[in-house]
């Protein structure tokens, strides 16, 4: 008897159909063969879906069972087709029908239960896209799934209460979407436990308003960990738009837990330094997304930057640039956005000691600037931020009664919303969302300086000899400043603090 | 041709005879000998020595005092090295005075290499570089404390600006003792370290000095541009805040969380003021910490 079953192939995060035929046939030897350019993983299912039948209580058929994956020249790897085969051979023996406009994807355990199987938001997606009504998912895989409304998903715990219900004996209830405990933690820091760092504070703040990549510098100890990790907490979550884009990404890597939902808080990633190339990038032969990907609308921090391999950190060039990133390896490809705020950490010098109130540096001027100079030039040059984490003595502070009261991340936060708000009411008609994107015509059309304000970036040209690359960024900085501000025009004052982040010459 | 002064010429500069042996056999030279000593480079030399590890206040008095000192035509000698030595030889050519650099190389390399545009200002300005080793040779420990016995033994006093422990500006210092030159020392903060080798100097009886006529006195020079220095500065209107800055750093440098802290402003409020300050002149930033200007 032949069976044609619906399912799906996830290529990155891009999802075709895959139609999974079974044919069971009485004459021939026994046999149970997967055809239609079946990975490993997909080959190995053959054993799984054997013995959960077996475990279901269901004799297994000792008959001639070929199952074809259409179309046969797409390579199809993971684990998804478990379910799907096994509930051909089912219907084949005992004969039950199929609902029509049904896809079925999951992962079979040896026991006939069905486990957490990456991707099934996007396959939820293709079916709606394709007017697939019903949709057959692991039941902890069924909130992922539900994400998307008007289809019905169908959470099944195993094989036999899936049988039960084809047979009409037992019930399966439509998964409804319940909201659950995000993927991403509480930050672990609030901006109102960091003691003094007023001017790094602030440079988070215009950072994440902005959506400006920057770089924080200062001796171990002095907090630059503790800042970028409170970095989440001042970031405003995300947009419907952009959480589906970055559900998706985590969904096709499985990076969602079981029972997980939509994601709604920024991704905040800090991979260590000696990440290779494909792990930040992406790749690998079935071209998974990197880290670049995974933090996409989110954080992307980098502690110890220039302990990163020189290939790795140029790898990032053209993605920050662009924002999305192709990767294109032989037998696959995908495409992957990745516009992420990029926070970057450094010492100021090898021992790490330059500028420390109390310890002494052992570096030498020319070891300083080989250094600083193992940090690529194009990649300083896309940070717009650069800003001085000195250490804070403890001891000084307990004197100082009169403390500045400390502002928490909640209160930050409801600045950068405002601000976020006001660059997406200017950015209406372009193709992005924050001021840091913004392309050099852009910034002609945009930011106007007044009178006082040019005067005063020309004179600074002149005195900190800046590129005309640092000239962009200063004023592209200063339009975030205004926004904070809520100023339409660029004033003297905003151009005056957005120099306070200039780079500093013979520093990083 | 190779240029060579040897200790028989008579060109041979009468101050390094009285090394007597420790006098170098042969000097090489870039510049123009004959010319420079006859406008008597040689006759008031003071050497300026100091720590590699520059503190911005060793940057700041260097400039200050040097700039007075050269410009009242003493030349400075120095051993070109990064810190306070290249600072002395660049704020001498600053103001278009004559200095000497003793390298620790041969005479035809640069050490260290990126200062060359320094090396080329010192030779525009009619000044000397010197070294007693001939063509390609490589500096080695060694040939730098050999070096300071003649930065020491060119001048008639050496002025130490910061020092630390067992630093080589020590190692100057002792070689002016022993051809009984004087030494004179720019106070330092005890708490620094580069102040160690000062306050060993001191406690030898190396002569404290509060500022550059403390030198010219010693010369014989009068400082002639001493008194109009102030009356030029044209005193514009400050606002409170920025009055607040000056009085906070004219009692020590402070970094901008520091200042933000002292005036309980937020962060962003001083730093446009201190961007707008520091355009203007008045106060400038070294590791962090903002200085006045003077």
């Amino acid at each position: 008897m032949f069976v044609r079953i619906g399912s799906v192939a996830n290529l990155g995060i891009e999802t075709i159909g895959v139609d999974v035929e079974i044919n069971v046939a009485n004459k021939g030897l026994p046999i149970f063969e997967i055809v239609g350019l079946a990975g490993k993983s997909v080959d190995e299912s053959k054993e799984r879906v054997r013995t959960a039948i077996l475990n279901s209580g269901i004799e297994f058929p000792r008959k001639r069972i070929i199952t074809n994956l259409a179309p046969a020249d797409v390579v199809k790897e993971g684990s998804c087709y478990d379910l799907p085969i096994a509930v051909g051979i089912l219907a084949s023996i005992m004969k039950f029908k199929l609902p029509e406009k049904s896809l079925f994807f999951g992962e079979l355990s040896l026991d006939g239960t069905l486990r957490h199987t990456k991707g099934a938001l996007l396959s939820a997606l293709y079916a709606k896209e394709k007017g697939i009504e019903n949709i057959y998912v692991p039941k902890s895989s069924a909130n992922e799934a539900s994400i998307v409304s008007g289809i019905n998903v169908f959470g099944v715990e195993n094989l036999k209460q899936l049988t039960g219900f084809f047979l009409g004996k037992t019930q399966i209830q439509k998964s409804d979407y319940a909201e659950s405990n995000d993927t991403f933690d509480k930050p672990d820091f609030d901006m109102s436990e960091i003691l003094g760092q007023e001017q790094a504070k602030r440079a988070m703040e215009i950072a994440a308003s902005g959506g400006h990549n920057i770089i924080l510098i200062g001796s171990p100890g002095s907090g630059k960990t503790m800042l970028a990790k409170a970095l989440p907490g001042i970031l405003p979550s995300l947009e419907e738009k952009e959480s589906l884009e970055v559900t998706k990404i985590y969904s096709a890597s499985g990076n969602i837990p079981p029972e997980g939902s939509i994601i709604k808080t920024c991704p905040f990633r800090s991979p260590h330094h000696t990440i290779s190339q494909i792990g930040l990038i992406g790749g690998g032969s079935n071209a998974g997304p990197g880290e670049i990907s995974l933090a996409h609308r989110g954080v992307l921090f980098l502690d110890e930057f220039p302990e990163f391999p020189r290939s790795v950190m140029e790898a990032m060039r053209q993605p920050i640039e662009d924002g999305l990133l192709t990767i294109s390896r032989s037998r696959a490809k995908a495409v992957y956005p990745c516009r992420f705020m990029l926070v970057a950490s450094s010492n100021p010098c090898p021992c790490g000691y330059l500028c420390h109130p109390k310890k002494s540096c052992i570096c030498s001027d020319r070891e300083i600037k080989k250094y600083t100079k193992r940090i690529s030039g194009p990649i300083l040059d896309r940070i717009d931020l650069r800003v001085d984490v000195p250490i804070v003595e403890s001891d000084k502070f307990l004197e100082n009664t009169k403390d500045i009261k400390r502002e928490n991340s909640e209160e930050i936060r409801k600045r950068v919303v405002d601000a976020r708000n006001i660059q997406r009411e200017r950015f209406r008609n372009e193709a992005i969302f924050t001021n840091a994107e913004m392309k050099n015509s852009q910034i002609k059309k945009y930011c106007q300086l007044g009178k006082e304000a040019k005067n005063l970036l020309n004179q600074a040209v002149e005195s900190y000899n800046l590129s005309a690359r640092s000239y962009f960024k200063t004023i592209k900085t200063a339009r975030t400043v205004a926004d904070l501000d809520k100023s339409e025009d660029i004033k003297l004052n905003h151009i005056a603090e957005a120099l306070q982040y200039r780079p500093k010459t013979h520093e990083i | 041709m190779e240029k060579v002064i040897k200790a028989e010429d008579k060109r041979y500069p009468r101050v390094l005879k009285e090394l007597k042996k420790e006098a170098p056999k042969k000097l090489y030279y870039k510049g123009d000998w004959d010319e420079a000593t006859d406008s008597g480079i040689f006759e008031n030399c003071l050497a300026v020595v100091g720590s590699r590890r520059m503190t911005a206040y060793g940057r700041q008095i260097t400039q200050k005092l040097i700039s007075q000192i050269a410009g009242c035509g003493i030349t400075i000698v120095s051993g070109f090295m990064y810190g306070i030595d290249a600072e002395a030889h660049q704020a001498t050519v600053n103001v278009g005075g004559r200095t000497i650099a003793i390298m620790p190389c041969g005479i035809n390399l640069i050490h260290p290499e990126y200062q060359d545009k320094l090396y080329k200002e010192i030779l525009e300005n009619k000044g000397l570089i010197i070294s007693e080793y001939e063509g390609n040779f490589w500096p080695t420990l060694w040939s730098y404390p050999r070096r300071n016995r003649i930065v020491a033994g060119l001048s008639m006093a050496t002025l130490v600006v910061e020092a630390g422990e067992k630093s080589g500006s020590l190692i100057t210092a002792n070689f002016a003792r022993k051809y009984n030159r004087k030494i004179f020392v720019v106070p330092g903060p005890l708490t620094s370290n580069v102040s160690r080798g000062i306050c060993q100097l001191i406690k030898e009886g190396a002569e404290v000095i509060t500022g550059a006529e403390d030198i010219l006195d010693y010369f014989g020079i009068r400082n002639k541009s001493k008194n109009n220095e102030d009356t030029n500065k044209v005193k514009q209107p400050k606002s409170k805040i920025e009055d607040f800055i000056i009085k906070e750093l004219q009692r020590e440098p402070l970094e901008i969380d520091e200042l933000a802290r002292a005036s309980e402003k937020s962060a962003a409020e001083i730093g446009v003021v201190l961007s707008l300050m520091q355009l203007k002149g008045e106060i400038f930033l070294e590791k962090r910490k903002y200085y006045l200007n003077n």
